[in-house]
């Protein structure tokens, strides 16, 4: 139990901690230091620096914070569309439901990266750095809940039929009064697929990158010191490039706790 | 009968709603008619050509919509604007490919996943133990993931395929599992003393099969996408691979037919989890 | 718990299994066979429709050509031709062939199966890239006098008109087979989509070494089809593939730790990175930004405020020289050692700068129209190297207080701003070279041209300085005295150094790694630069069949 209880502070402590190393007097996300490329630790930079010079500490507290509140804002957004979406396909009139899952179906299938790509051309070039962010996790989680919403309809169309549903409709109680029990038999699946979302949303806003999207330089972005690890030479080269992963994973695993609480 | 109907219905929807969104992303995104040997000296002028001539055939969008409709209509899937071959033939040999790689990564990844979670949830601490490898798994991304494979020279496609999807399962099965097993009349059982494996097969594995059909249409989702970092970077020659080359050089008749079959295998995936609910309901 | 133990066991058990079904893609190596990789699939075999890298690489290794521009020596030779001439007005060529010629089949090559070649090529209806280098394919005449004798008459001159017969491939008359009859070293003998070609050694093929055996040495090519530089890496450390070409600076250094002796840095390349600015009339920028990127002292300021050498030692890892001009140092021949141009001085530029009337606001400088200098540097998704460049450039401009965002596009994309709506405001790309002579750059200097990228198809020369450059290269493309296209082809250089609508940023070293097993390597700085001379290349220690 106390183990969640420092979950539930873990997380906190780490942005408040992220705060105060970007707070730093001289800390800079994006001042190149080119005499010291991918340095080890020092005391100036407690985890090196990256491949251009960039104090590597700085750099993964700066896109905690962004790709952080970026993605839980996202998964937020998609999982209460799935929420929504799911129940009301399963609970309204059929044609509601059948349409939706419709929507579902086609949304899934659609290759989504061209109309990613209609967004950047849409987007003039001298955007800065942080509306593009914004712009893409804005985008992903417009995109992100189909999958999720016809998981929650195939949950609630269970529940619908399910032993407590009937005995509470056949004691007269009205659709719109039982609705609300729905959503907590529902948590088993939205809770994980909100936790879920958050990694996914980090390293799909680094995949946009090559589309012109994404978080661009010189703004740190977590997906992309992710997909350092895609390179086996800068694998090699410094230990650091695992950081912003051991980072993510603890805070993965803080978030795991805190809704474990919940 | 009416529910094959139906069924047949929407998927005719899909594909068509698919077919028309297709083309209609594919042709008004930048790079429809460019190509990068352009830029090249030796190869500009024939490029400029292939490009004029591209941009007459799809003028109007209707008629571009009408050319590839009617022709999957009449049985001919066009030809491949980067090879010029027919697109059947390109996706053909490539359909078992991915097929096989899919079927044995979800595979593995459910028995992955749904050991874990039995054995994570019922032992007395839910742990870090399973936990942890879990956050590691959603952590790296599938490209790095594949890379480490390579660069540790071990493990391949379908295991990353599984691994993947498995930590997925997992967060899922897991919550489910840990509820099933907090149900007052399994609470009481336990109280009682009535055996862990018995509990297992009378209580907890059939309340968690209405669970599993939505699971598996969210699983075959993400075992799609993430088919392509994996088929490009362990150079699988499957559809995965394919989809990337032709969206890369807008090769139009090629995509069309991928999304096709991915329309095809989202729709199966949600069909499969809907009879699930409806034998339970019978 | 007791399922516990046998649910490890089984989840063991599974792992194994699906780790197991991994790598079974690469067959094995035939006896004597040459291995190596190539990025895509070819799009054609047809040697007269080549239009892609790929499809050039089958080509040269299978056509067999009239005459070979020798890669290291830079020297056109004869090959299946015996000897060759050039009339005093350059418009009439001449071949004999080699007696006793043949194909890969067995069959004879005549002069007449030349003549069809070259007709083909020639011929509207075949569509083929290399007929445009005739400059008027149509008014080229081609005839046989006897079975060893060809005849070429051309409407003008050519320059350069013995690399053009580099290109054609000699076929057999009335017979076309995508590569699977061919003159050359080897022929094709098989294709699996997406997975490798296979390349056979052509018994018949005419050429010799100094001891009098046979060539070429290897009993074929296998050429895998992998866009993976990881994947290839880790097989070419297992001894699966024979060379790497062009390897990214990070993983050549990569290569380098664990594998010393395969690896070479041969230098500078022919290649350049270099950035513009867009100076098109037609694009949808604002007219004060049009205004900036036209004005010189902009330009070279921004030229003077990059730190070409920190490009070059961070963003290549050391593997890049700076670069000043179109042509590169390993360009012996055309390379300008007395060009001046401008080089790295914050000061200066920022001087200049406030003559041309921009000024600076805190950390923000404004333009003579008081908007803020605020642009975007576009750049291609798939060059690491690239985005770092624009990276360092954005610091390096910062400090003239010019605010820059590094946008990276997918090629289309890319080109679809670059060529067709002319919608970005700089743009940071590489221009290949394929081909030392500065002639071969005709596309991108003429201003009519719509590869002149900074202003794509003028119809009238926007500037005097551009009028002067689209002078002088049709004055080196039309005369025949190598002084004069010297003379002209320098002050092209030192005008473009002057004006900077290029501003070269640095020449990427030429990077491979081959096999110390692999015999016969004389690496050049032309492509292939490892597999020029492929027919003499084999693995110590293999059968020589």
């Amino acid at each position: 139990m106390s183990l969640r209880r420092g979950a539930l502070w873990l997380l906190p402590g780490l942005i408040l901690a992220a705060a105060a190393v970007l707070a730093r007097p001289g800390a800079s996300y994006a001042y190149q230091d080119r005499e010291t490329v991918l340095a080890g630790s020092s005391l100036q930079h407690p985890a090196g620096t990256d491949d251009l010079g960039r104090d590597r500490l700085v750099r993964v507290s700066g896109a905690l914070l962004i790709s952080l509140t970026g993605s839980l804002v996202a998964a937020a957004i998609t999982t209460a569309a799935a929420a929504g979406v799911g129940t009301l396909a399963a609970f309204g009139p059929a044609v509601v439901g059948w349409s939706a899952m419709l929507v579902c179906d086609v949304f899934l299938a659609l290759p989504w990266m061209f109309l990613l790509m209609m967004v950047r051309a849409a987007m003039p070039l001298t955007t800065s750095p942080a509306h593009s962010a914004s712009i893409t996790f804005l985008v992903l989680a417009a995109l992100g809940w189909p999958a999720c919403a016809r998981a929650v309809y195939r949950g609630a169309v269970a529940q619908r039929t399910s032993g407590w549903m009937l005995h509470a409709r056949s004691t007269g109680l009205r659709r719109a009064q039982v609705i609300h029990h729905i959503l907590p038999n529902l948590l088993p699946l939205l809770i994980p697929q909100f936790l879920v979302s958050i990694p996914a949303f980090v390293i799909a806003e680094a995949n946009l990158g090559a589309l012109g999207l994404g978080i661009s330089e010189p703004l740190p972005s977590w997906g992309g010191m992710l997909f350092e690890l895609n390179n086996s030479a800068m694998l090699l080269e410094t230990r650091w490039v695992y950081f912003p992963l051991a980072l993510l994973i603890v805070v993965l695993l803080a978030l795991e706790g805190a809704a474990a609480e919940a | 009968m009416a529910t094959a109907g139906r069924w047949l219905a929407q998927t005719i929807a899909v594909v068509l709603l698919v077919m028309v969104g297709t083309t209609t992303l594919l042709r008004f995104a930048p790079g429809y008619f460019s190509d990068a040997r352009e830029m090249d000296a030796r190869y500009a002028a024939v490029t400029r050509a292939e490009l004029s001539a591209e941009a007459a055939r799809s003028h109007s969008l209707t008629q571009m919509l009408g050319t590839e409709i009617g022709g999957w209509i009449h049985g001919n899937s066009g030809v491949s604007r980067q090879f010029g071959v027919p697109v059947w033939e390109l996706i053909q040999p490539r359909l078992a490919v991915s097929g096989a790689l899919l079927l044995r990564g979800i595979a593995l990844a459910w028995t992955l996943a749904l050991f874990a979670s039995i054995l994570s949830s019922a032992g007395r601490r839910p742990s870090l133990l399973w936990q942890v490898p879990a956050a590691i798994l959603l952590a790296v991304p599938a490209a790095a993931l594949a890379t480490l494979c390579l660069l540790i020279n071990s493990g391949g496609p379908v295991l990353v395929l599984a691994l993947l999807l498995a930590a997925r399962d997992f967060k899922f099965l897991h919550r489910a599992l840990h509820k099933a097993w907090l149900d007052p009349h399994v609470l009481h059982a336990r109280a009682q003393g009535v055996r862990t494996r018995h509990l297992l097969r009378a209580h907890i594995v059939p309340a968690l099969l209405p669970q599993l059909g939505a699971l598996a249409s969210l699983s075959i989702v993400t075992a799609l996408s993430a088919l392509v970092p994996i088929e490009v970077i362990f150079n699988v020659p499957g559809i995965g691979e394919l989809a990337w080359n032709a969206a890369l050089n807008r090769d139009l008749p090629v995509l069309l037919a991928v999304t096709m079959i991915l329309a095809l295998a989202v729709v199966c995936s949600g069909v499969g989890s809907h009879r699930t609910a409806a034998w339970r309901e019978a | 718990m007791r399922p516990s133990g046998i649910v490890l066991i089984a989840s063991a058990g599974l792992l194994l299994l699906a780790a197991r079904s991994i790598a079974a893609q690469e067959g094995p190596r035939l006896p004597g066979e040459l291995v190596w990789t190539i990025g895509y699939d070819p799009k054609t075999f047809d040697p007269a429709k080549v239009d892609d890298q790929e499809s050039e690489t089958v080509r040269y290794l299978t056509a067999g050509v009239l005459l070979r521009f020798n890669r290291l020596t830079q020297q056109v030779e004869p090959d299946l031709a015996q000897s060759w001439t050039v009339s005093p007005d350059g418009r009439t060529v001449r071949f004999t062939l080699r007696p006793g010629l043949e194909f890969s089949d067995g069959s004879s090559l005549t002069a007449r199966d030349v003549v069809w070649s070259l007709r083909r090529v020639l011929l509207p209806a075949t569509q083929a890239p290399v007929g445009e280098e005739f400059l008027e394919p149509d008014k080229v005449s081609v005839e046989a006098f006897d079975d060893r004798t060809i005849v070429v008459h051309l409407p003008e001159r050519v320059i350069g008109i013995g690399k053009v017969f580099d290109e054609i491939a000699i076929e057999p008359a009335g017979r076309p087979s995508d590569g699977r009859v061919t003159s050359g070293p080897f022929y094709v003998s098989g294709y699996r989509r997406s997975q490798n070609i296979s390349l056979r050694r052509n018994a018949h093929y005419f050429d010799k070494d100094v001891a009098g055996h046979a060539l070429p040495y290897a009993s074929g090519i296998r050429l895998d089809i992998e866009e993976n530089t990881e994947q290839e890496i880790r097989l070419f450390r297992r001894g699966d593939y024979d060379l790497i070409d062009n390897l990214p600076p990070d993983y050549f250094e990569l290569l380098k730790r664990t594998e010393p002796a395969s690896v070479r840095d041969l230098g500078p390349s022919l290649n350049t990175e270099q950035m513009w600015f867009n100076q098109s009339p037609a694009s949808p920028l604002p007219d004060w930004e049009k205004a900036w990127f036209r004005n010189r002292a902009f330009r070279v300021a921004v030229s003077q405020a990059i730190h070409r050498d920190d490009l070059a030692r961070i963003a290549y890892e050391g593997h890049a020289t700076p670069a000043y001009s179109f042509i590169s140092p390993a360009n012996t021949v055309w390379y300008d050692r007395s060009l001046t141009a401008p080089h790295t001085d914050v000061a200066e530029a920022r001087a200049a700068l406030q003559a041309a009337g921009f000024r600076r606001q805190g950390s923000v400088l404004l333009g003579p129209d008081a908007h803020p200098v605020r642009f975007s540097i576009l750049t291609d998704t798939d060059n690491a190297a690239r985005l770092k460049m624009a990276t360092l450039i954005q610091q390096d401009l910062a400090a003239l207080g010019m605010q820059v965002t590094v946008v990276t596009l997918d090629f289309p994309a890319l080109i679809d701003r670059l060529m067709h709506t002319q919608d970005y405001e700089a743009c940071l790309l590489g221009l290949e070279n394929v081909d030392p002579d500065p002639n071969a750059m005709m596309n991108l200097w003429l201003s009519s041209s719509p590869n002149h990228q900074w202003n794509p198809s003028e119809k009238t020369p926007a500037t005097p300085w551009e009028a002067e450059i689209d002078r002088l290269m049709k004055l080196q493309a039309s005369t025949g005295l190598d002084a004069v296209r010297r003379q002209a082809v320098d002050r092209v250089q030192q005008i473009v150094a002057d004006e900077q609508p290029f501003i070269y940023l640095v020449y990427p070293n030429l990077l491979v790694a081959y096999s110390p097993r692999l015999e016969g390597v004389r690496p050049a700085v032309l492509e292939p630069h490892l597999t020029w001379n492929a027919d003499r290349l084999k693995l110590r220690g293999q059968d020589e069949r």
